[in-house]
């Protein structure tokens, strides 16, 4: 069963002369456990492809559904509750909130929304990413890897059903990206998550059990790689 | 709570700016309370201590008391629990190098107006006189022939009582012929009968009767009536009024600027699925945590300066009036913070993002 389903979904941005299809009409469907890729050049509508997955914008015409549930014509009010629930973002930018320390991220989503990981969980997943050092540290305390495993343990900890991430590896070098995919990979495969992960970084696919290819806003799935 | 505390602890010197500011309008406004009460007090201590509801004046008066002259067979205290005659006139009181305005009043011993004696005696012959204690702070003492301008009659303090000034100049209590004495000489005999008020004791004031060239007023409107006392409790009114205004404003800029400065993070929350209305809560808590400290401080600054101001500055603190001032201060910073709430429920998480 899809846990991730867009049905013909398109985007426009604004109008008249200056109107540009941003996506073309799109179907794609995620399963759990699966590692999807979404690989483009930058402006290709990736982002608009990840950000409609995501609930963070509707699209002009088409479905999203998410979890056996439709979301398209819903107020952000509510798309924002099912973000909550359902999505872990690993964004490009550092999705920290600078004051807080690193357990005090995974705090403050105590206060917003319950049934997150148990204390035991979080433990491992600090464990499995290598930060439980780094507990008592404030985001600027920290590397560009660091703060990338932190937005990972960020993303895990509500237990969302799908992961999104955006240019994960952006700020990391070889070695550090390859780690960050293996944790993604690992988080994914083990607690039966679907990932997507949006890069114009090739060398990923390799990690992925399925890579799609996006241009000029059309998206196509390409041959599996192994 | 937990956002704002933690926002507040890893950014103290921002945060105490704003405390300091907050403080700096409340300290100011406590203070302004603090002299706009002493001067009110100064101006109708007297009237407090002598406890009437309401007072018989002339009706061309015009609620001025030296502009109102009647005799003792004006009124014979009909309708009313108790009365008491009052002759007044203001003068300057010099002994030795001491120079002071003072607010002399004539009175009957017998009746209510008649004051306690915390120091000396009460008078008892003619030309003795009880004066208010803030004159000592002046340099008067037991036993001081005071000459005064209008006259060449000599005053000699025999006691002393507290709490009685008149429109801001000490009060001095003496027999009625004393005070025709001072103010008639020698005709003195001739107008031993002439009051400038009466003062009542009474529940029911408007059942009062009296001829059509006299009124009665309650004690209320007789204060409003002194010499300045509106005028002056108005622009002090008016002040701390306009402080709240500054206050509200002030923190709505500051906020509305932290705010700002914070959308990129307010937006990757937003993303995540954290709720516009659990971060206005959270801006709102901060606010209220920086107004109540900034208000406590402040309270506390207004007590200490307090404590060390000379007596001759008029201020004295009503602990109500400066709670209820402190209250109002936090609610309007509070108000001011509602300012950035509309920013924070427009932030669009997905620029915040990149997307």
């Amino acid at each position: 069963m899809a846990i991730l389903e867009m049905n013909q979904v398109n985007k426009f941005f604004g109008s008249g002369h200056t109107e540009i299809e941003a996506l073309k009409p799109t179907n794609f469907q995620a399963e759990k456990g699966e590692l999807i890729a979404v690989i483009g050049p930058s402006g290709s509508g990736k982002s608009t492809f990840l950000t409609i997955a995501g609930g963070l914008q509707t699209p002009t015409n088409g479905k999203v559904i998410i979890n056996e549930m439709d979301i398209t014509s819903l107020k952000e009010k509510k798309r924002s509750a099912i973000r909550l629930r359902e999505i872990g973002f690993v964004l490009q930018a550092s999705n920290l909130v600078p004051f807080l320390t690193v357990s005090q991220q995974m705090q403050l989503l105590d206060k917003v929304k319950k049934h997150n990981l148990s204390a035991e969980k979080l433990k491992e997943l600090y464990q499995s990413l290598g930060i439980e050092d780094l507990l008592n540290s404030f985001p600027s305390d920290l590397s560009g890897g660091e703060r990338q495993r932190v937005a990972i343990a960020k993303a895990l900890y509500t237990d969302p059903s799908i992961i999104l991430a955006d240019e994960p590896t952006a700020s990391l070098d070889s070695d550090r990206a390859f780690e960050v995919m293996e944790m993604l990979k690992e988080a994914t495969t083990k607690n039966d998550k679907t990932t997507i992960v949006v890069t114009h970084d090739t060398r990923l696919i390799d990690y992925c059990d399925k890579v799609y290819n996006i241009t000029d806003g059309r998206l196509s799935l390409k041959q599996p790689s192994h | 709570m937990f956002l704002a505390w933690n926002e507040i602890k890893n950014n103290k010197l921002r945060f105490t700016l704003i405390v300091g500011v907050l403080m700096l309008v409340s300290y100011l406004v406590f203070f302004l309370s603090g002299l706009a009460n002493g001067l009110e007090n100064m101006n109708k201590e007297a009237v407090d201590k002598w406890d009437g509801q309401g007072v018989i004046l002339t009706e061309e008066s015009d609620i001025n008391l030296p502009q109102s002259s009647l005799t003792l067979d004006d009124y014979n205290g009909e309708g009313v629990d108790e009365y008491a005659s009052l002759a007044q006139i203001n003068s300057i009181a010099t002994s030795d190098d001491h120079k002071s305005n003072v607010s002399i009043f004539g009175i009957d011993k017998e009746e209510f107006i008649m004051p306690n004696v915390i120091e000396g005696d009460a008078f008892a012959k003619e030309g003795e006189v009880i004066a208010n204690e803030s004159l000592k702070d002046e340099g008067f003492k037991l036993g001081d022939k005071l000459s005064l301008s209008s006259t060449e009659e000599d005053l000699t303090i025999v006691g002393f009582t507290n709490n009685a000034k008149f429109n801001a100049a000490p009060v001095l209590y003496t027999d009625l012929y004393t005070l025709q004495k001072v103010r008639y000489g020698k005709a003195a005999e001739n107008y031993e009968d002439r009051i400038n008020a009466f003062i009542l004791r009474t529940d029911n004031l408007s059942d009062i009767e009296v001829p059509d060239e006299l009124q009665v007023v309650d004690t209320t409107t007789f204060i409003e009536n002194l010499p300045g006392y509106s005028e002056q409790n108005l622009t002090l009114t008016f002040m701390i009024y306009f402080l709240f205004i500054i206050s509200a404003v002030v923190l709505a800029i500051f906020l509305y600027v932290l705010t700002i400065q914070k959308v990129s993070i307010f937006g990757v929350m937003k993303a995540q699925g954290i709720s516009s209305s659990y971060l206005a809560r959270s801006v709102i808590a901060q606010t209220f945590l920086l107004a109540i400290a900034g208000v406590i401080i402040g309270f506390i600054l207004t007590m200490i300066t307090g404590f060390f101001l000379p007596a001759a500055v008029p201020v004295a603190f009503n602990y109500l009036d400066l709670l209820v001032y402190g209250i109002v201060l936090i609610f309007v910073s509070v108000l001011g913070a509602l300012f950035s709430i509309q920013t924070i429920v427009k932030i669009d998480p997905l620029k915040a993002i990149g997307g």
